[in-house]
């Protein structure tokens, strides 16, 4: 819409008011840069224990837009490449922006040809620099990653947050999981330090039935990754948890 | 005085809110280092955590630089990556440039310069630097975050830092003792008191514990050793 | 000879079809023109020794600074374009003082010539936040220093060569001067002995006649570090090698 400059530096323009509170002149910087303060789509909880061979991850299929459970099938736990599985909580835009990253380092080396591929703890350090370098610029990406692989036979699981904070263990869980899978799963490995595929897919499953029942943002369909040292990746699902609310109707008193 | 009444709608005021992201995140953390004649010791638990949880039982946080220095780092765990691995570099170049491996005091005084370099956004971690001098000494170097560098004979430094240092200043600096004769600590007395101490911190502070790696530095090269602390 | 010159002689980054860089090479015969310098390394220390050109009467000999202090334990002697030195001391004085501030130790003589000669060999290149240099250096320098190794010398050429001696002469006199050395040098030479020999080879290749003026010389010992000759003391130098005509005064109680 057309409207007339005004008659002088600040003052009004032909036909409006002239505004006596914002006399005073409006110098703004032209750079403005947003830069993210808080998540916006989010997902929840990573689940992921090491057994004999390889590691099983989980995390289930929503994005929440704060407390609204928005989006009900988005894949968080991706195959890289033949040795690499990732997963992602935080911020799902972030974890895509991400994801398209790595395809497209994973085409450049599909590309060479040389039979010479991404490594999982190359990839755990180079997530470790990007996050470590946006946090720098205070512009976190906002994820808790999980890196699960095989190098050298053995299997690798690492994760790193959005401040660039990275270890690896044996047992990584990432959010709500972090206060409540991770205390059942490091009691399961107490008891048994070497589990065999189908224990740990029973620990794994048995945390995200506790999971849904606990966590107000999670949901009952889920992916499960597995990555094993003879079968190489498999993504499932989606999966069902298995929910039991029989016991639901004797809880009282909070 | 107004007639009119404003109502009040909690849901809908637009008051300024404060939001923001903290680069920094406490990982918690203790080192402890004793230096004698012609050794030194360091020793650093192994808990990695944030907040009430436990990040990982197994984290190393001594990072051998050459065959007779050895940092250890507590604090903000991304920035002791990043510091750590910056470090590694400049030892090779150091190596590269000047053809000879870099001396305890060097490296000393380069990561005081280093930290400073980031005085206004700085690597929020407590590091402490021991070695051998040019004369087989044994030194221990601390640091604040921001460069600040003493030298001394016994340090504690992390989250049980405030807990254990007057413990050390009166076991090895017998300070506040009567008829005490001043002489040099032993390398197993020096094991001991550290062991000690990682003991008694791990009871008091929850960023303390599940194990300790001890890094005893001698002519001869670096000994590890691991401890168990209590898992809680 | 020439005819091959003259095509490749201008651009400092053009390789003639010999592979050679012309104007390297050219800048090394500058040196030829340069006023000679001596330097003799000992297990004592380094003496540096260098004639001053005092080309007329009205000149003030004391304001030509051939021999300058990079720091306590280096110094340098210079030879050619003294202009263009000026730069390269420059150089080599802050890396020295950043290798202290870094490392809070003294820098070592060998990284001293490596840093000046990343200078040197930046002719022709330019960046973003300089043009390039049109032209290589027109200096040879001779760094006498002391560190954990003990006393040394180095030797640079314009190219950015750089390569340790125990005694190397550089400028007009030096092929004569360097030939000298090579006879008078042996290992267990005093520090004394090489500021002598130095003298004395300076005296054989000059036009002028040797003199407490016309020379300037430094030693770089464990104890003292960089010192420089007063005039007295290059006197005491020139009288105990017998380098002077004047009739020697000899002090009480010492013997002709």
């Amino acid at each position: 819409m057309f409207s007339a400059p005004p008659f002088w530096q600040n003052g009004p323009a032909p036909g409006s008011f002239y505004d006596f509170p914002n006399m005073q002149p409006q110098v703004q910087p032209n750079d403005f840069r947003q830069h993210t303060q808080s998540p916006v789509t989010t997902s929840t909880s990573l689940v992921a224990v090491t057994y004999d061979k390889g590691i099983i991850i989980a995390g289930d299929l929503l994005a929440s837009y704060g407390s609204l459970a928005r989006y009900r099938n988005c894949p968080r736990i991706v195959k890289v490449n033949n040795n690499i599985i990732l997963g992602s909580s935080g911020d799902y835009a972030d974890f895509q922006y991400v994801q398209n990253f790595i395809e497209q380092k994973v085409i450049s080396d599909e590309c060479l040809d040389d039979g010479i591929t991404l490594k999982p703890k190359s990839l755990y350090c180079w997530l470790t620099r990007i996050l470590y370098n946006r946090r720098s610029k205070m512009d976190p990406l906002w994820n808790n990653f999980i890196v699960a692989g095989i190098q050298d036979g053995e299997p690798f699981l690492g994760t790193v947050d959005k401040q660039g904070t990275a270890y690896s263990d044996k047992i990584i869980c990432t959010g709500y999981g972090a206060h409540i899978a991770t205390p059942m799963l490091r009691d399961a490995l107490d008891n048994k330090p070497q589990l065999t595929q189908a224990e740990a897919r029973a620990q794994v499953e048995r945390c995200m039935e506790v999971l849904y029942y606990r966590d107000a943002r999670s949901f009952p369909k889920y992916q499960l990754g597995i990555i094993d040292a003879d079968q190489g990746v498999s993504i499932e699902g989606p999966l069902q948890v298995a929910q039991n609310w029989s016991v639901a109707h004797s809880i009282k008193g909070y | 005085m107004s007639l009119v009444v404003k109502p009040n709608f909690p849901d809908y005021q637009t008051a300024p809110v404060q939001r923001g992201f903290n680069p920094y995140a406490d990982n918690g953390g203790s080192v402890v280092a004793i230096a004698g004649d012609d050794f030194v010791i360091i020793g650093a638990d192994t808990r990695l955590s944030a907040g009430f949880s436990i990040y990982t039982r197994e984290q190393n946080k001594l990072f051998p630089l050459s065959s007779t220095t050895v940092l250890g780092c507590s604090g903000c765990w991304c920035d002791t990556l990043t510091l750590t691995r910056i470090l590694k570099s400049r030892m090779q170049m150091y190596q590269q440039e000047h053809n000879k491996t870099m001396s305890t005091t060097a490296c000393a005084q380069m990561l005081s310069t280093m930290l400073y370099y980031k005085r206004f956004f700085p690597y929020y971690i407590s590091n402490v630097l021991v070695g051998l001098d040019n004369d087989g000494k044994g030194v221990v170097y601390s640091y604040d975050p921001i460069g600040h560098c003493e030298k001394r004979t016994h340090r504690a430094g992390g989250s049980a830092g405030a807990l254990l240092q007057p413990l050390l200043d009166n076991q090895i600096g017998k300070k506040n003792m009567l008829n005490v004769k001043e002489e040099p600590v032993s390398q197993q007395r020096a094991l001991s008191i550290i062991k000690d101490v990682f003991i008694s911190a791990a009871e008091r502070d929850i960023y303390t514990g599940d194990s300790i790696l001890i890094n005893i530095i001698t002519k001869d090269g670096i000994k590890e050793e691991t401890f168990q602390l209590r898992k809680d | 000879m020439f005819l091959t010159r003259s095509e490749y002689d201008r651009g400092v980054n053009t390789f003639s079809p010999e592979g050679r860089l012309f104007q390297v090479e050219y800048a090394i015969e500058a040196i030829k023109l340069g006023s000679t310098a001596i330097g003799i390394s000992t297990s004592q220390g380094v003496v540096l020794a260098v004639e001053k050109r005092i080309t007329s009467q009205l000149m003030e000999p004391t304001t030509i600074e051939k021999i300058v202090e990079v720091d306590k334990h280096i110094g340098c002697a210079v030879s050619g374009l003294i202009a263009d030195s000026r730069t390269m001391i420059d150089r080599a004085r802050i890396e020295c003082q950043n290798h202290w501030f870094v490392y809070n130790e003294n820098m070592t003589v060998e990284s001293c010539a490596q840093a000046v000669s990343n200078l040197a060999i930046q002719f022709g290149d330019s960046d973003d936040d300089g043009a390039a240099m049109s032209r290589p250096f027109g200096v040879a320098i001779l760094f006498a220093g002391i560190d954990e190794k003990g006393p040394q010398l180095y030797h640079m050429d314009p190219s950015g060569t750089f390569v340790q001696f125990d005694a190397k002469a550089i400028g007009s006199g030096s092929e004569g001067a360097q030939q000298s050395l090579q006879e008078v040098y042996h290992k267990s030479m005093t520090l004394e002995e090489a500021t002598t020999s130095a003298l004395t080879i300076l005296k054989q290749v000059m036009e002028e006649k040797l003199n407490s003026s016309n020379v300037e010389v430094m030693t770089m010992t464990p104890d003292k570090l960089f010192h420089m000759f007063s005039k007295d003391q290059v006197e005491e130098a020139l009288t105990r090698g017998l380098l002077v005509e004047h009739p020697v005064t000899l002090t009480v109680g010492q013997k002709a």
